[in-house]
Order: C-alpha cells, then structure tokens, then sequence
C-alpha cells in the first residue's frame, strides 16, 4: 500500500521537481549508496551512521523511502550470499563426502560455531537493519506523516529480512546437510541416553515420575533433590543447553522445520533401536514398562528441557509460535505461550508412546510364531503384545503375518501332527489371552483346522493328546496331553460357574447388570460367523470342530480306550475314569454311555475275579503240570458295547487250557445263567524262561506264550508242524516266531522250502551272542498290531453296504460330485441300514474306491472305471 | 542239564460273557440280551434275564412291565402260554 501511494504521487511531481531538488537527490541518492555499502561491509565508524541516517532523510523526503527499504535489503542479501552463507557451509564443505553414521565427534565443534559465526552476522545485520529502522522512523516522527504505526514498520522490515535470509541459506543448502544435523542429534541423544542410564537409582525415581512432575521440569523448575546425582544433573543440563543453543541458532536462521525433523527422527531412531535391544528374543519378561520407564526417562527428559531451554530464551516475535511441533496435529492458534509447551510436551510423549508401541507389536508380530511355541512360558511377551494392540488396534497385521508364517513354517508336509495340534492348541491360548473374544483365533484358527482335515491321523493325534494326561507321553517334547486334560478340567469348573449364574442371577437387577456389560464385537469380526456368545473360545470346541463331529471323536476315544483296558492287569483304571468323566461334561452322558459300560466292565471283572479266586481256594491241591488259579486273572467283556475285536483262532497248551475252563465254569456256577467266552489270542502274558545261566522275563502276548510252551515238549518244530499245533496260519506265525527269534531264544534253521524251515530252541543265552544278559521286561514289540479293529476299518466295513447303491448311481447318471452321491445316499437309504455318514467318511471311501480302481475321479466327479 | 524251565508268572486272559439263552434278542423290546432293556444303562447284574416255564427268555424288566400290565393271567408273549416264571 504503501509503495504503491509514493509512487503515484512520485508520477505528479516529477514535473514539479526544480534541478536543485534533482541535484540533491541524485547526491544523497549516490551518497546513500556508498554509505550503505560501507555500513554493511561493517568499515564505517558514527560517522557514516550520521551520513547514512541524513542521505535515508533526504530520500525520504522526497517520497523515495521504499527504494531505501528495497535497496537495503538487497544490499543485505548480496552481502549475506557472498559472505555469511557461504562461509557456514564452507564448514561443511569437508563432511560432503562422507556417509551417514561417519561424521566424527568433530562435527558437533564445527556445527557449534558454524552456527555460532552465522548467528554473529545475522546479529550485525540486525543491527545495521535497525539502523535504517530507526532512520525512517524518526523521519516519519519529524514529518508528521503518521499513517503507520512505528512497530508495524519494524515487524515488516524484520520478517522480509527474515524469509531473505532463510531462502538464501536454503537456496544454497548442500543435501549432505538434513544428515549432519540428523547424525548430530543422534549422537547428541545417544550420550544423553548413556548419562541417564548410568545412574540405576536415578532411574528408579524417575519411573515414579508422572506428567505433573514432568511438566514442573518442563517449567524450568528442576529440581536438583528429585533424585539425580548432582553430576549427572549437572551433566545433562550442560548437554541440554548445548543442543538447546544449536537448536535455538538453527531457528534463528529459518531452519526451524529441518531441526525439529532431525531430531525428531533422531528420537525415534533411538527408541526404535532402545525397544529392540530391550525386546531381544527373550520371550520370558515383559518389555512394555521397561521401554516406557525409557521413554520418561531419556527423550522426554530431553525434550522437556530443550523445549523449557528454547521457550524460555527466545527472543524473537517470529519464532515463538514455533514452539509447538510442526508435526503435532493441529495445535490451536489460540494458545498461550505458557500452555503451549506443555500441550507440546504432552504430544510429544503420545507420539513416542505410540511408535513404541507401534514398534514392539511389529517385532512380536514378527516372532509371533516362536512366541506361541513357547507359550506358557512367554505369556509375558503375549501381555506385551496385547497391550501395543489395544493401543494401535492393528489386529489385521497379526492376522495376515502369523498366518503366512504358519502356513510356510507349520502347515507342510514335514511338520508332525502332533506338533501341528500341540500349536494349534497354544495358538487358542495365547490368542484367547490377545482377544478374548476368538475374533483373530477364527481368522488364523481356519488354515490351520482346513489343513488338519486334511491329515489322517488327526483324530487319533487329538484322542491320544486328550487322554494321555498323567506322563503317557511318548515323543518326550513338552507335555502335550497333561495341558490338554488340564484344559478340559478348568472348563468343568467355569462351566459349572456359568451354571450357577443362569440359575440364580435371573432377576431384573442382574439382567441389567449383564446388558450394561455387553460390549459390540470389534470391528474385524466378521458378521457371518456368529455373535460374541457363540464364539466362546473353547479349545476342545475347536479340536471337535477339525474332526466334524463329537461323535467321530468318541468313536475314536472308545477304541483307544478299548485297547488301553485291554492290555491292563492290574484293573487300575482310576485315569481312564476321569479322563471319561470330563468328557461326559463336554459330550454328554448318553454318547459316553459305551465308554462307561467299558469301565464298569473291567471294574465287575476285578471282582469277579476276586470270588472265582476265593472260590478255588478250597480245592485240593495242585497236580504236576497244573498252573495255580492264581496265576490267571480275566478281564470280561459286554462285548456289545465293546468295538469289534479282532478273533484269531488259537491252539492253547492242555494245562492253559484246563485253567481257563476251571475259569469259565466256576463263573458259570457264580453268574448263572451267564457264561464265558474265552478270546484267547488277547490279553497278557507274564513268563520267565530259565536258561541254564540266566533267568529272564518277558511280557508277551498269549500267541507268543502258546508258541513258546510248545518248545517245553519239543525242542525244535517244523514251521508246518507248528502252526497246526497252535492253530494259526502260517504267516501270522511267522511275525510271532520273530519276536522270540530277535530275543535270541529260538533259532531258525533252514529247512529244504520255507514251510518246512526248523525252529529250534537256544540252550544257552550265551551262544547266540545277542542280547548280552540284561533282564528284559517288554510288551512284545508287534503290540502295535492292534486288537481292536480301527475306526477306518469299522468305516469301510460299514460303507461296504452302500457300495452298490453308489455304483448303481453312476451306472444310471453317467459321472456325479461328491455332494450330490451324498445328498443321493441321504434321500434312498432311509431304511435299516439308514445312511447316516459324513461327507469326509463318504469321499474317503470312494477314494478307496478309486484307488481300489472301481471308480475313476476326474474334474470333481466321479465315475465308474471302464 | 540243558533244560529250560518255563514259568507262568502271570496269565491275563480276556472273555466275553453271554447269557446262555437259545435267542439272540429279546422278544419284547428287541434289544440283544448281551445288551440291556431300554430302561437300564448297564448291561450284565443289573439287566438280567429271566426264563418263563415255557423257556422263553425276556429281559426281567421287559417281561414284568408286560406281566404288570396284563389285567388278567398274562401270556408270554412269544407262545402265548400262561406265563409262569420257570423255577
């Protein structure tokens, strides 16, 4: 405005304007130039200031002050390019070359007085432009013409020299520069951080440290009794005020934004490298207070002080609004000088506490995998782990990472089911812990449970993990079924909470206590799978749901348990009571029913036993070649309720015989009308074989027994002869004769073919060389040739039935998908046997079919073989 | 002497038990004997048979539920012989 008006009135009296007027413009103009010049160059003594302040005068006077203004300037400019600016950064010209992290201690010494010969000339300038400002002042004083007020002139004239200095430094500045101020923060927070650390019980006091404290220290009231040793005090503050001076000289020369990023990313460099060093892989100790104690401690102490040391000191209207981060989200223009740091100080420790956070939930997520394979050992890390979520409520990135990983690490072919369970198992745990309420668990759970499906053994891995609670733990790592059992007793008992409040709490008072405490799924979950209530995290929910249905998984419990009961002979069962107890919980009463009557079996058996035994005592006494009562214990089926046991015919010897009669008919005379049937290839049996050196015990079955006792008659057998003897085919005897073969008490002769090879016995331990004397004790290693039919077998003996309804089917339609045969079975077998298979039971067995070639399996449908 | 002597220490033989009827089910509710009534959950002691005068075998509490709900004499429901426990 100003400008504008001189220079209309210049364009009226230009015709006005005598020679004299001219001549003395032209004069002070020329004299006003070299004045300034000498003035700037800083050559001229009060002499020239007089000059200079009579030329700007007469200038002035004839309406030429805005040229004063612009030429000072420019002359300033020109002056600040030539020698200021390029002398600051010819300090720096030496670090150009090198790379970051490799300035030298050096550099802090020549940014300090870089900034410190800057800040001189800036100084003198403000001075020589104070000189103009005060010329045109009392100019307009003495002239009257007071249009403006006096300050506005000098707040003017001070921010264009301002933003001229700042584009100046910043037109010339060098790109190595952002690094030497980044790398001189860094090591700046670095000492700083080791001067706090180095006083353990500064620290101590400073955890207990809260933000009201913090803002006292942010005041400038620091108190030197707050628990700091006076060095250390006195040592930081030094530090402090240092970065205080280059921060504070930085702003002054328009640098404001590139010193708060420097040391901003200095900050977090630092902490980010703090919390990694702080998280490690330990796994066993909570991280999450130690990294905030740091946090207090070390950058917010800092910048408590720097930010007090600069609000305190600064001196220039311009730059005391800048005392607000530029980074901090909208700071309000409205507030005081006194709020601001504070409100500063505050954003400052939200960021910090968030990229913390942030920071530690990306390394945990990382490790998530580790994390949970230790898991109850690192629950801590898992707590860790919860909180950063609560706080950055990034649930999605755990999602995504933990299942990739899952998916490359654990769901592969190499990976045992059993272990692949045993994660599974401790994913529910610790995700439970993470998110109560199972939203995440579903996401990552699904992978795992599809694959799992996928696998065979699966259900037994889960029976076998579920039952074999108390030490029964075979592949040594860890105690996979001990957790499990543990598991399911814990449900028991919030089950029976659970009960307890539907029953009693039902009034309206609690109702409303419950409604007041429901809270809305989180955001992630996904509105198709249920509420908050269906979704209760229960881990042997979610096994039950890999298999399909409880009853797959009873089923398989009943065969196990079937086969555990049966090679007992102490009838000690008390584990498998309550391993059926906790089930009944969870499956109910009706569907352990089975399980049930086969532990009351081998309870009733235990006392019948007893009376057969009381019984027989009375008799006479034992002939030669007679076996005592005794020695014989049974176990008795309800053989309805048992699964179907596979018979073996066999051959026992006379006396056995003769016992196991005794046996049946002294139950016949107690238990009328019952009687028994002896399945004689099953059950245990304990023998001693005296060698004329040793003695030596074994566990065998009744097969290997009867085969054995035949050698007491003769020492050596024809396979042939043998097997008749025994009565059981040739090939089942052969596995048996291997067993006492590998023992090195029978001895295999060739014979003239393979049927008529010759066993004979071992007279002497010592000659075969094998097994050097140690007594064993072991259940013959072909136990695992079960008894008890496997639940695959009982599957496809039962699927057998619906063989030719299925190959009808395709007869008639040509090729059909699996869901539509099933949906086929479904509708036409209604009738005894009705059909009542699962869609996995229904495609294994015609996978059985294709691999038996009966079927062809092409595109999704099925077809019959040609 | 070069003889073995081979000791039984302990012989662990498993059984079935089976009711010694001539049928495999029972005539009223149709269930097997090994198994129980529709009424009872353990099979054995608890569930036992019981044989009429004409040797039909029942499940006790089958044939006494059909004996109770008989006005009359009742009748064994297999041959319709009066039914009289046998002996």
């Amino acid at each position: 405005m100003e400008v504008l008006g001189s220079s209309d009135c210049n364009l009226e009296i230009l015709e006005t304007l005598s020679d004299d007027a001219i001549q003395e413009i032209t004069e002070s103009y020329d004299g006003f130039f070299s004045s300034v010049e000498s003035l700037i160059a800083g050559t001229g003594d009060s002499f020239v200031e007089d000059e200079f302040v009579s030329h700007v005068y007469c200038l002035c006077k004839y309406g030429l002050d805005s040229l004063v203004r612009d030429h000072f300037l420019r002359s300033l400019e020109q002056a600040f390019e030539k020698g200021g600016a390029s002398s600051f950064w010819q300090h720096f010209d030496a670090y150009s070359e090198k790379k970051l992290h490799n300035y030298g201690e050096e550099i802090q010494a020549v940014l300090c007085k870089a900034l410190e010969e800057i800040s001189v000339e800036k100084q003198y300038h403000e001075k020589c432009l104070s000189i103009v400002v005060h010329a045109l002042q009392s100019y307009k004083e003495q002239s009257s013409v007071d249009r403006q007020t006096s300050d506005t002139e000098r707040v003017h004239l001070f921010s264009r020299f301002q933003s001229m200095l700042s584009s100046t430094l910043m037109t010339t500045l060098p790109q190595y520069f952002p690094e030497i101020l980044h790398w001189y923060f860094k090591e700046r927070l670095e000492e700083l951080s080791a001067i706090m650390d180095g006083d353990g019980i500064g620290e101590q006091e400073d955890d207990c440290m809260d933000l009201d404290e913090k803002l006292r220290y942010k005041n400038g009231e620091m108190d030197v009794d707050e628990g700091y040793s006076q060095g250390k005090r006195l040592g930081h503050d030094k530090l402090v005020k240092n970065i205080g001076k280059v921060v504070r000289d930085l702003r002054s020369i328009g640098f404001t934004s590139m010193a708060e990023n420097a040391y901003a990313s200095a900050i977090f460099l630092l902490l980010k490298a703090k919390v990694h060093d702080l998280a490690g892989d330990d796994y066993r100790t909570s991280v999450l207070e130690s990294i905030k104690e740091w946090i207090q401690t070390v950058p917010l102490q800092f910048l408590n002080a720097l930010l007090s040391y600069l609000g305190d000191s600064v001196s220039y209207g311009t730059t005391s609004s800048d005392l607000k981060s530029p980074l901090a989200c909208c700071p309000s223009p409205s507030f005081s000088k006194v709020v601001t740091p504070s409100e500063g100080i505050v954003r400052w420790k939200l960021r910090l506490e968030y990229f913390a956070y942030e920071t530690l939930q990306d390394l945990r997520i990382a490790k998530l995998f580790e994390i949970i394979v230790d898991y109850p050992e690192s629950s801590p890390a898992i707590e860790d782990l919860k909180q950063c979520l609560e706080y950055t409520g990034q649930h999605s990135k755990l999602v995504e990472s933990f299942i990739t990983s899952l998916k490359y690490r654990l769901l592969t072919a190499g990976a045992s089911t059993n272990d692949i369970l045993h994660q599974y198992v401790s994913t529910i745990k610790a995700l439970r812990a993470i998110d109560p309420a199972g939203v995440f668990l579903e996401a990552v759970g699904e992978p795992i449970r599809d694959y799992l499906r996928g696998r065979k053994d699966t259900i037994k891995c889960i029976v076998t993990m579920l039952t074999d609670g108390s030490g029964g733990n075979a592949n040594g790592s860890g105690n996979p079924g001990d957790s499990l059992l543990e598991e399911l007793m814990r449900d028991e008992e919030s089950q029976e909470n659970v009960g307890f409040d539907d029953d009693f709490h039902t009034d309206d008072k609690q109702a409303w206590l419950n409604a007041s405490r429901w809270e809305p799924d989180p955001v992630e979950a996904d509105p198709l799978k249920g509420s908050l209530r269906q979704r209760k995290v229960d881990i042997l929910g979610m096994l039950v749901d890999i298999i399909g249905s409880k009853e797959q998984l009873v089923n398989e419990y009943r065969v196990m348990l079937a086969e555990k009961l049966l090679n007992k002979t102490d009838y000690d069962i008390d584990t498998e009571i309550r391993t059926v107890e906790l089930l009944k919980i969870h499956f109910g009463e009706a569907s352990m029913q089975r399980c049930e009557i086969m532990l009351n079996d081998l309870i009733d058996s235990k006392r019948v036993n007893t009376n057969i035994k009381k019984a027989s005592q009375t008799g006479a006494g034992l002939r030669e070649n007679e076996l005592s009562v005794d020695t014989l214990t049974s176990t008795i089926l309800s053989t309805n309720f048992w699964p179907p046991i596979q018979d073996e015919p066999l051959e026992l010897p006379g006396p056995i015989d003769k016992l196991l009669s005794d046996y049946a008919n002294r139950y016949h005379e107690i238990k009328t009308p019952r009687k028994l049937l002896w399945k004689k290839n099953l059950g245990t049996v304990k023998l001693e074989l005296q060698f004329e050196d040793r003695a030596l015990q074994f566990t065998v079955s009744p097969t290997h027994a009867a085969i054995i006792m035949q050698f007491q008659e003769k020492k050596s057998w024809t396979y042939k002869d043998l097997a008749a003897v025994i009565g059981i085919p040739i090939d089942a005897l052969n596995r048996r004769v291997n067993f006492w073969i590998s023992k090195g008490v029978l001895k295999e002769s060739t014979g003239a073919n393979s049927d008529s090879n010759v066993l004979t016995l071992v007279e002497s331990i010592t000659d075969s060389g094998k097994n050097e004397g140690e007594e064993e004790l072991l259940t013959g290693e072909e136990e695992s040739e079960t008894s008890i039919a496997s639940v695959e077998d009982q599957l496809r003996k039962e699927m057998t039935i619906y063989e030719k309804f299925i190959m009808g089917m395709l007869t008639n339609f040509g090729s059909m998908a699996l869901e539509r045969i099933h949906n086929t079975l479904k509708m036409f077998c209604v009738a005894d046997p009705s059909y009542d298979k699962s869609l996995q039971q229904l495609q294994s067995f015609l996978s059985g079919l294709v691999s038996e070639e009966k079927l062809e399996f092409r595109d999704g449908m099925y077809l019959l073989k040609k | 002497m070069k003889v073995k002597i081979l000791r039984i220490l302990l012989w662990h033989a498993v059984a079935s038990w089976t009711w010694d009827a001539q049928d495999e089910t029972c005539g009223i509710c149709r269930m097997a004997f090994d198994g129980c009534c529709p009424d009872c959950k353990l099979p054995g002691d608890d569930c036992p048979l019981i044989w009429g005068a004409c040797n039909h075998a029942f499940h006790l509490h089958c044939i006494l539920k059909w004996v109770n709900s008989q006005t009359s004499q009742a009748h064994c429901p297999m041959c319709r012989r009066e039914w009289q426990f046998k002996e």
